[in-house]
Formats: C-alpha cells, sequence, structure tokens
C-alpha cells in the first residue's frame, strides 16, 4: 500500500495559494500591459468643415469621388438636391461606385447595392451608406467631416 | 514469478523519445492513405526554408512591399523560383492538410482516446489558414490589399471581441503600414513559431496516442524502415511535382495596392473561395455565425462522434454522408466563384 501524504497543512496550503495568486496577479497585469501596447491610441478626431465647390459645378445625376483627408466619398447631385455618401460599404469596407444607368451605389466586393438615398437595397450591407452633412453658403458647399 | 515478468515488460518498454516515434505500427497503416500527413509535413519544410530565403529581399512598408516582392520576381536570381515553390507549396499544403483530414474523418481516427490527436490537428490546420491569410496579404498588390480590408472588417463584426481585435490586428482604424508590418509579424514570426511547435506537437502525440484500433488488424507494419521509406518515396515525388508545377505556373503579381479603387475581382486564393462566396450569398452575421460554428463543430467532433455512438448512430455512414455533403458544398461554392 502507498501511502498518501496529505498532510501539507493548512499554512503551507494558505502561503502557496497566496503566492501562487500573486504570481498570476503580476504576470496577468503584466500582460495586459503588452496588450495595451499594441492596441493603438485612439485619438477622437476632431470635426472639420471642407469646402468642396460650388453646386453647379457638379453636373445632375452624377457622383464625385472625393478624398479628403482620408475621408472617401462621393457628392451625389439630384432633383432632391445634393448629398454626400462614405464610399466605404457598410458591409465589410470596400469602396462602392455610382452607377448612372440603373442609379445605385454599387460595391463590387460581395454585390452590396445601394439606392440614390443610400439605402442598402440588396446584397449583404446591414444597413444604409454613411452620410456627411452638407452646408451651403452662398453658392459653395461645405461637408462635414472628421478627418485623420 | 511476478516480479519476473514485471522486469521483462520494463526492458520491452520504450525508452526515449525516439523509441516512441519508432514504435511499429498496426497493419491497417499499409495503406499509403495513411502517409497522407507527412506531405504537409514535408511540405512545411519547404515553406520555411523558401520563406527564410524571402525575407531577407522583402521589405514590409506600404511603399516597398509590392515593389520588392516585383523585384524577388522580376530581378532576383531565381526569385521567380523561390517566390514559385514558397506559394505553391501552400496550396498543395492546405490541399493535402484536406485530404488527411477527410482520409482521418472517413476512417473515424479520431475515436477515444485519440480526440487530441483531432483536436491539435484541427488547430494546426486554422493556424496554417492564418498563415495562408496574412501571407497573401504581404504581396501588397490590389486584390490583398482589398482582402485585408474585408477580412479585418469581418473580423471587426465579431461580438464584443470584434472592434478590439479589428484594432489589435489593423493597429489603428484603417489598414495602413502599420496593418501590413503586423500581418508580416504574425506571418515571419509569432504564426511560424506555434505552426512549427503544433505540428511537432500533433506528431509527438499521434505516436504517443497510438492509432485506433482495427476488428482484423492483428500484425504490423514496421514505422522503419517500411513506413519511413513510403513517406520518403511520396516526399521526393512531391518535389519533383512541385518543381514542375512552378516551371508551368511561374508566380504572377497583379496590379499594386490602389486605396482610391476597388480591385475589379477580389477573389481570394482557392482555400478561401468557399467561405468566401459564402459571406456573399448569406446575410453578413448569418454567414459569419454559421462559419464559426461549423468551425467548433468541426473541432468538437470526436466527442460528438461519441456521443452519437452511444445512442446508436451508425456513425461511419453519417461520417460518409456528411464528407459527400462538405466537399461537394465547397466545390459548388468554388465553382460559382469563379463565375462571378
Amino acid at each position: 500500500m502507498a501511502i498518501v501524504h496529505d498532510d501539507a497543512g493548512r499554512r503551507r496550503f494558505l502561503s502557496q495559494a497566496v503566492m501562487g495568486f500573486g504570481m498570476l496577479f503580476g504576470i496577468g497585469t503584466l500582460g495586459l500591459r503588452f496588450v495595451q501596447f499594441l492596441i493603438p491610441s485612439g485619438k477622437e478626431k476632431p470635426l472639420e468643415t471642407v469646402l468642396i465647390g460650388a453646386a453647379s459645378k457638379i453636373p445632375m445625376g452624377e457622383a464625385v469621388s472625393m478624398d479628403l483627408g482620408g475621408q472617401k466619398l462621393l457628392v451625389l447631385k439630384t432633383d432632391d438636391g445634393v448629398v454626400a455618401f462614405s464610399r466605404r460599404c457598410t458591409d465589410l469596407g470596400c469602396l462602392v461606385s455610382w452607377n448612372k444607368e440603373r442609379e445605385q451605389f454599387i460595391c463590387p466586393c460581395h454585390q452590396g447595392t445601394f439606392d440614390k438615398t443610400g439605402r442598402n437595397i440588396s446584397g449583404p450591407p446591414p444597413r444604409p451608406l454613411d452620410r456627411f452633412m452638407i452646408t451651403k453658403r452662398g453658392e459653395q458647399l461645405y461637408v462635414s467631416i472628421q478627418s485623420a | 514469478m511476478a516480479t519476473q515478468t514485471a522486469h521483462a515488460e520494463q526492458d520491452v518498454k520504450p525508452k526515449s523519445l525516439i523509441d516512441y516515434i519508432q514504435k511499429d505500427l498496426p497493419e491497417h497503416l499499409d495503406w499509403w492513405p495513411y502517409t497522407l500527413g507527412a506531405i504537409p509535413m514535408t511540405l512545411f519544410g519547404i515553406l520555411v526554408g523558401t520563406g527564410l530565403l524571402l525575407t531577407f529581399y522583402y521589405v514590409p512598408s506600404t511603399e516597398r512591399a509590392y515593389e520588392s516582392v516585383d523585384q524577388i520576381t522580376h530581378e532576383i536570381y531565381l526569385g521567380w523560383f523561390v517566390r514559385g515553390l514558397h506559394k505553391t507549396s501552400v496550396d498543395l499544403m492546405i490541399l493535402f492538410l484536406l485530404f488527411h483530414v477527410i482520409r482521418v474523418f472517413l476512417t473515424r481516427a479520431y475515436q477515444a482516446p485519440g480526440e487530441l490527436k483531432w483536436v491539435s490537428g484541427s488547430i494546426v490546420l486554422f493556424v496554417t489558414f492564418a498563415m495562408g491569410f496574412t501571407g497573401y496579404s504581404l504581396v501588397f498588390d490590389n486584390v490583398s490589399y482589398w482582402g485585408m480590408t474585408v477580412v479585418t472588417n469581418m473580423i471587426g463584426t465579431l461580438p464584443v471581441i470584434g472592434m478590439p481585435l479589428l484594432h489589435l490586428l489593423r493597429g489603428g482604424e484603417d489598414v495602413s503600414g502599420v496593418t501590413l508590418l503586423r500581418l508580416y509579424d504574425l506571418h515571419t514570426k509569432l504564426l511560424p513559431v506555434l505552426l512549427g511547435g503544433l505540428v511537432i506537437g500533433h506528431v509527438v502525440i499521434v505516436r504517443l496516442m497510438g492509432f485506433v484500433e482495427v476488428k482484423e488488424s492483428r500484425h504490423f507494419h514496421q514505422f522503419y524502415p517500411e513506413h519511413t521509406l513510403k513517406m520518403g518515396m511520396i516526399a521526393v515525388g512531391l518535389l519533383v511535382v512541385i518543381v514542375d508545377l512552378v516551371m508551368i505556373f511561374p508566380p504572377v503579381l497583379g496590379p499594386p495596392a490602389n486605396p482610391q479603387e476597388v480591385a475589379s475581382d477580389v477573389s481570394p486564393p482557392w482555400y478561401f473561395s468557399a467561405p468566401f462566396m459564402w459571406i456573399t450569398l448569406l446575410p453578413g452575421p448569418l454567414a459569419l455565425w454559421t462559419l464559426i460554428g461549423a468551425s467548433g463543430l468541426f473541432v468538437v467532433y470526436p466527442f460528438l462522434d461519441r456521443a452519437l455512438v452511444e445512442r446508436g448512430v451508425p456513425m461511419e455512414l453519417v461520417n460518409r454522408v456528411v464528407a459527400t455533403v462538405a466537399v461537394a458544398a465547397m466545390v459548388a461554392l468554388m465553382y460559382l466563384d469563379t463565375q462571378m
């Protein structure tokens, strides 16, 4: 018969448990800090108002593609006025293009389509295209974007 | 008397790791599909070798990445060949891993007490896919740039951990030079070390756990030299085939990454084309959840098998049906991808 040594004692058990938890806590904290090291610091981007040009310069039924400080957008002029949409497809972030004949925004990656009001009408996109606010001062149009 | 037998048994018992690995195999392992796991292992060796060579020229920056791949492909002596070996070996490694999985699945070799063999092997498969993704992103042509965007966005749609993981992978809000550097580090440092360790672990586990007993099998198949020679012959044959494939299909390079315009065809490499079609056909969250669910089921399959057998389900037949349906679905989705 083998003898089982299970008389480690309360004192020894407690001291080992405290030491163990202390070690785990220390290593865990260090590990967490390392993960923080890898996570980029997110700076809140300020809202900016950028001049995009005169309303009359944008042709009717066309979408003008722009890149304003990393934000890619399409400025569309229809009978209802001028609107600015983000080109970033709400599905997985590819860039949509304007199809003049079909009057739709089409994403080439997974065949997502949006109508001219930015509503998602077919394919995988879960929500409408993001819109940017346009303000008109005289003849000039300004768009509010969060730039990098 | 009793002590004598115990002593004799101890003498026969394998002593070192080498003895463990050189243990004789059951007779049924004479059948050649039982060498299918050795093929991806050989290819992994080729990938490590050629990958090391490629790192001497590759520059992981958005300005230089595409240029350096172009230089490797068109200027450096045998550069096209080294890159071709690397590319072709990945394709074949994944192909033969899939064959290996199908063989194990159909013969139900994952049965108790070898569940750990299956679980460790499935992690090897997933890490290999991660290597495939990070590797093809490094080329930084237009297809891989948008592939990077799409895949990282997909990770971002996961609940709770999605967005932190997306920021961790991208190193910021958008796909940028930091993203490329992170994928490069994953592809050339973290993942290969992990994969190497996992592969060694998988092989050691397989040898320690042993093979599932087959009722009719009574004899032995020598591991050395018989089985080893068979694996060696397959490895040599494989090398010839790879060299031929690289000669016939030398590596190509698409147009450089263009953040302003999506590539006309963002189809990923063949081993991702089935899930790619799947997420195109199904609405976003559903597609992702079914993929995650299927991967989870895949990992725990041995335990599922055991539970079902206890309920009297004929698993042999079930596995045949599941394998046929899975392969047919994959081929159908891949075909659909070529049509779109």
